[in-house]
């Protein structure tokens, strides 16, 4: 348990699903950098550091998948709001299939419900 | 208005940047902003904002080279291009020379082994010019000194007043522009080679950048 390369395949899992993550945190409503970091961060071990989510929001956006707006803030300085594009929500829902034929495989063979 | 943990935040945003120095300037200063605006909207929802408290929320962003190597990752940068070896290769081709020459040969390794730069800009960091600054050096010692010009006044022997001075033993026309010409290349060059090589990393950074951004 605990040990470095279990560490780093679950950091791995974890980098690759992230962004799905996001995706889905952004599909029905905009919300801003910080009010997303932390509703991820919220999450028990869904992310480590949060700064780390900004290159990856930014990608997303180069990638078309959400796209941003600036809004002004009554408590401080514009904040940059963030929504899923169409091509992000189509992005997810294919996640979303694949994710669940994925988790249920593993999920049988791991529980041995194979032999059954 | 300063308040009392400023120089902690702004600690944590010029590790930001020196981790950042290798990406194009727009998007350096995008992920810094983007930082920053999440360390006052986390320093707004404190009660009553202490050391401690600071130090939480920047913990809880994580080291900065974390966040950088992300951002390498996710933009597919890759192997952190004009990292420290290749301004320790500048360095050592512009000013090695002086380190006993061997500060020279390692720059010149350090050129050679790095991606940053294409064959023909190795060739030109390579021969312009050899030693970096120390050639300049030198032809300022022995060039131009290697002569001994001897001078003297002459004096007119009635009046004991001064003629003139005459000089003997010292470079030819000839010598002279042919040494001031080595010199000036061999001052202006190594400098040229320098900023040469420094651009060239920073724009290919750049571009391999806009490239991995370009495609999905």
């Amino acid at each position: 348990m605990g040990d470095a390369r279990q560490d780093a395949l679950l950091a791995q899992m974890r980098r690759g699903t992230l962004q799905y993550c996001v995706l889905a945190l952004l599909a029905s409503e905009e919300r801003y950098g910080f009010d997303l970091v932390r509703g991820l961060a919220d999450v028990d071990g869904m992310v480590t550091s949060e700064g780390t989510i900004y290159p990856l929001l930014s990608r997303l956006r180069r990638d078309g998948l959400v796209e941003s707006t600036w809004r002004e803030s009554t408590s401080g300085p514009p904040r940059r709001y963030y929504r899923a594009t169409n091509a992000g929500r189509r992005a997810l829902a294919d996640f979303q299939r694949e994710w669940s034929r994925f988790r249920d495989a593993v999920d049988s063979l791991v529980e041995g419900k194979a032999d059954t | 208005m300063t308040r009392t943990g400023d120089h902690l935040v702004d600690e944590y945003l010029k590790r930001l940047r020196r981790e950042l120095s290798d990406l194009p300037r727009a998007r350096r200063r995008e992920l810094v902003d983007e930082i920053a605006g999440h360390i006052e909207e986390a320093r707004s929802g404190l009660e009553a904002e202490n050391e401690a408290e600071l130090r939480n929320v920047l913990e809880r962003l994580g080291d900065p080279a974390e966040i950088a190597a992300e951002e390498r990752a996710r933009s597919g940068l890759g192997r952190r291009r004009g990292g420290w070896l290749e301004y320790l290769a500048i360095f050592g081709l512009l000013l090695g020379g002086f380190v006993f020459v061997v500060g020279w040969f390692v720059g010149l390794v350090l050129l050679w082994l790095s991606e940053a730069w294409t064959t023909a800009e190795k060739v030109v960091g390579t021969l312009l010019v050899p030693g970096g600054l120390l050639p300049a050096f030198l032809i300022g010692l022995g060039g131009l000194g290697g002569y001994t010009e001897t001078c003297s006044s002459r004096v007119d022997p009635a009046t004991g007043a001064e003629l003139g001075v005459v000089c003997t033993g010292g470079p030819s026309l000839a010598a002279r522009i042919f040494w001031i010409a080595l010199a000036v290349i061999c001052i202006v060059g190594p400098f040229f080679t320098t900023a040469f090589l420094a651009t060239r990393m920073r724009r290919r950074a750049a571009l391999v950048y806009e490239a991995s951004a370009g495609s999905a």
